[in-house]
């Protein structure tokens, strides 16, 4: 009786283990999944696009099309990082995109502050009422969206809102932008993976309660990180004014979408939390835009991409959702 | 005709690896009051659970009348004609004294897609007025009515259709004596038209009083049933602590001095609502514990400590007049805080065990640099696991996979490695087997040795008993009174005298 006892013992471990083992594999491969699809995308229209995608003119095009959805895609990183959304993000690049033509007429680097300072005050407005208010991040930040292209809208009645020409023009090269683009890359890698800044955020994203239980102010981080999204994003509207030159009433339309298509794609998980990776920013936004590019290349009609990018949307956040991660275990 | 009215057939739960119920097998008789005993997590309640439908039955069977029953919820365990007085509230706020009576009954007052609300209140005013409790209206929302009331609206819901079992799990401490007497004399109604009563209570003299026969559980295990007249109280205790608790479960020393130094001293606090103006000082080396009924304030005395109160008046002051008033300056000045609430507050509960035990200490861990490199959180948490000896793969296991006792364990690494001088500790061996809850005791035990002060809140009175230097009970969320001080003489009685 002990005996078949014990021998049950050992196949149930090893069951276990081995259902773990499975688990651990399965974690491994939705790790490099992203990467895997970067490339299989990237190779998939170059050959349907016959060569053009990867053209070195259309690489050059494709690099100046991934900036400003990289740079806006790192704050909402962090926001998503702790469990929140953020649909203004549109919105606020208008708007920052505004301020910078206003004061691109007096001054560059003023215009630049500008723009950040008015992406941050908007982030700032999303934070109070999120944190403070405690209206679900979502709704607030659909709000936002709409009243800020409101006032967009307002200011472009008459005719788009354009920058000093001059100067905007003279600072639209690639080294620059790539420049920028990888500063603020690489200053939010550094402080998400080697400070306790990243593991703040991961604990608000996997259990704010417990997360404040551990010492977090996670009101004050909740506020300051719409805060800096705002101001990330005000960033790259500077980036955004270059290489447009104006701003009209559907500037930065449908960014926050872009965005978080992009992050999904590169593997975020879309209730934040400990797997969330910084590679995912990277990785997203770079098959975003070739996804993009691709049916671009391949003579799709916008209404059409937008249908394909949907359904691929779709798709990947039902395979990649983990369902263990949302369950609450008691 | 047998006089069997109800059997437990070989009936067994498991939560995870709890073995909360283990083969258990019982008959309870027709018009007896039966006794159901046993110490906390011994099983009794998951037992009447999986008998009433709140629990879904793990293995084995319930027969009623010769017949196996299978129900899902309280609804159907009525129309079998079982019902339950929980512990905890039993009715439901929001609804009127009537709707609450009759609830998942409703159909008897419908016609036509209609519900006759007053021929419900009608009704169950004829029902309050038959069992002498008129005060009550039967119209009124039950949010009016106090606890105790509510406590004798739910003896009405769950006894006015004379149902052949009715559980009664450990209603008695909530009631004062008036309420018990009244619960008394529909115990004895039930039994004297044949029906059984099985009887759910901590208060021994009171099982051997009003139950025909008492039988008693220990860890999830059946161990005998006894005729009440055969037996006193200390054979029923034997019975129900068995041999296993004795030695190297509880501390074992007494009358050691408490030091004079004072840590933390506690003055007048007050959390609206919770608990008023509550004072105390706790001392270098010892255990205070904080006993009392689940409603008393208790909980929140260690969340006040840890500076997580809403709206604290009064002052947590350290001895060196540091004022907590954030959890931020609690942790940094040395405070540690095991939830009740272990899954949203003590642990992050999608996280691995490594982050964790790290997430408390990443300032130590940063050094002067505040740069934290993965492979010294990992050797950190690995230490602190293994000297928990967390049951675990490894350190990047999620917790969630973690059964309860290794998600306590988990909670402890954390704050041993932040080497916390003061500790409260909520519940601390709330859902947890009796090997863990050995565990967890050696190491309170072992951290007073070591100079640490812990507060400990617990609704066990045993573990109380057992493991305190002084114990606070906390009734209507004041300090009852006088302190108990750590002796043997010490029983269940005293604290709970002062609880009710």
């Amino acid at each position: 009786m002990a005996n078949t006892d014990a021998i049950k013992n050992d196949e149930v471990l090893a069951a276990e283990e081995k259902a773990l083992k499975r688990a651990v594999m399965a974690s491994r491969i939705r790790a490099v999944l992203p990467i895997i699809g970067l490339v299989a995308v990237s190779l998939i229209f170059n050959v349907l696009s016959d060569g053009k995608l990867l053209a070195p003119m259309n690489i050059k095009l494709l690099m100046s099309q991934v900036y400003v959805t990289m740079i806006a895609a790192t704050g909402v990183f962090f926001i998503m990082t702790m469990g929140g959304l953020d649909f203004s993000q549109g919105s606020i690049l208008g708007i920052a995109s505004i301020v910078f033509c206003f004061l691109s007429k007096y001054n560059i680097p003023l215009a630049i502050v500008g723009g950040v300072a008015a992406g941050a005050c908007i982030g700032a407005i999303n934070g109070f009422f999120y944190v403070k208010r405690k209206v679900k991040s979502f709704v607030v930040t659909i709000c936002t969206m709409f009243l800020f292209r409101g006032v967009i809208e307002f200011a472009t009645t008459n005719a788009p809102v354009q920058g000093d020409i001059v100067k905007t023009m003279a600072l639209d090269n690639n080294v620059l932008k790539m420049s920028i683009t990888l500063l603020v890359l690489l200053t939010a890698f550094f402080f998400f993976r080697f400070t306790k800044f990243g593991r703040y955020l991961k604990a608000i994203g996997a259990g704010e309660k417990a997360a404040a239980f551990s010492g977090i102010e996670t009101d004050k981080m909740k506020f300051l990180v719409y805060v800096l999204a705002g101001a990330i994003t005000g960033l790259a509207a500077f980036i955004n004014v270059v290489k447009v030159g104006s701003v009209t009433a559907s500037s930065g339309n449908q960014l926050e979408t872009q965005i978080m298509i992009a992050l999904v794609l590169g593997g975020m998980p879309i209730s934040g939390g400990a797997k969330v990776k910084f590679e995912n920013v990277v990785v997203g936004s770079l098959l975003y835009i070739i996804l993009n590019s691709g049916l671009v290349t391949l003579g799709l009609t916008p209404a059409m991409q937008q249908l394909i990018e949907g359904v691929v949307f779709l798709v990947v956040v039902a395979i990649t959702s983990d369902r263990n991660s949302v369950q609450i275990v008691k | 005709m047998s006089d069997i009215r109800l059997q437990a057939v070989d009936v067994c739960k498991t939560f995870g690896i709890v073995k909360a119920v283990q083969h258990v097998s019982i008959d309870f008789h027709k018009g007896e009051v039966h006794g159901l005993i046993g110490e906390n997590g011994s099983g009794k309640s998951t037992l009447m659970q999986m008998l009433t439908g709140i629990y879904t039955i793990g293995s084995g069977k319930f027969i009623l009348d010769g017949k196996e029953i299978h129900v899902k919820n309280q609804v159907e365990a009525n129309n079998e004609g079982i019902s339950i007085i929980v512990q905890e509230l039993g009715t439901l706020s929001g609804l009127t004294v009537a709707e609450n009576i009759f609830l998942g009954h409703e159909d008897r007052f419908v016609k036509f897609g209609i519900k006759n609300t007053n021929a419900m209140i009608k009704e169950a005013n004829d029902l309050l007025k038959k069992y002498g409790f008129e005060r009550i209206n039967a119209a009124d929302m039950i949010d009016r009515y106090n606890f105790e009331d509510r406590k004798l609206i739910e003896i009405v819901k769950s006894t006015y259709f004379s149902p052949k079992v009715v559980v009664i799990d450990e209603t008695t401490t909530a009631l004062s004596q008036e309420g018990r007497e009244e619960l008394y004399k529909h115990m004895e109604r039930i039994r004297n038209e044949g029906n059984t009563v099985i009887f759910i209570s901590h208060d021994l003299p009171e099982v051997l009083d009003k139950c025909d026969r008492v039988s008693v559980l220990r860890d999830g295990v059946y161990i005998d049933t006894v005729n009440a007249d055969d037996v006193n109280e200390d054979d029923l205790k034997k019975l129900m602590v068995g041999r296993e608790l004795g030695e190297h479960y509880y501390r074992e020393d007494y009358g050691e001095k408490i030091s004079d130094e004072v840590v933390l001293s506690v003055k007048n606090v007050t959390v609206p609502g919770v608990i008023y103006d509550v004072s105390f000082d706790l001392h270098k080396g010892e255990i205070l514990g904080f006993g009392g009924l689940s409603e008393c304030g208790m909980h929140e005395v260690g969340k006040a400590v840890f500076g997580a109160s809403y709206d604290r008046e009064g002052s947590v002051k350290l001895a060196d007049g540091t004022e907590i008033n954030s959890i931020p300056v609690a942790i940094k000045h040395s405070i540690a805080y095991a939830s009740k609430d272990r899954d949203n507050e003590s642990i992050v509960i999608n996280q691995s065990i490594g982050d964790n035990i790290c997430l408390p200490s990443l300032d130590e861990l940063g050094g002067s640099t505040h740069l934290l490199s993965d492979r010294k959180l990992k050797a950190f948490a690995d230490k602190h696991a293994k000297e928990m000896k967390v049951k675990m793969v490894d350190t990047d296991q999620f917790v969630s996979e973690l059964s309860g006792g290794n998600k306590q364990k988990v909670v402890l690494a954390r704050w041993i490695g932040k080497d916390s001088d003061i500790i409260v500790l909520d519940s601390p061996t709330r859902g947890i087997d009796v090997k863990v809850k050995a565990d967890i005791y050696a190491l309170m035990d072992e951290m007073r040795k070591g100079g640490k002060s812990i507060i400990m809140i617990s609704e066990e009175i045993m573990e109380l008993i057992g493991m305190c230097d002084r114990i606070i009970i906390m009734k209507d969320g004041k300090n009852s009174g006088e302190e108990l001080l750590r002796s043997p003489g010490l029983t269940e009685n005293d604290l709970i005298a002062k609880m009710v």
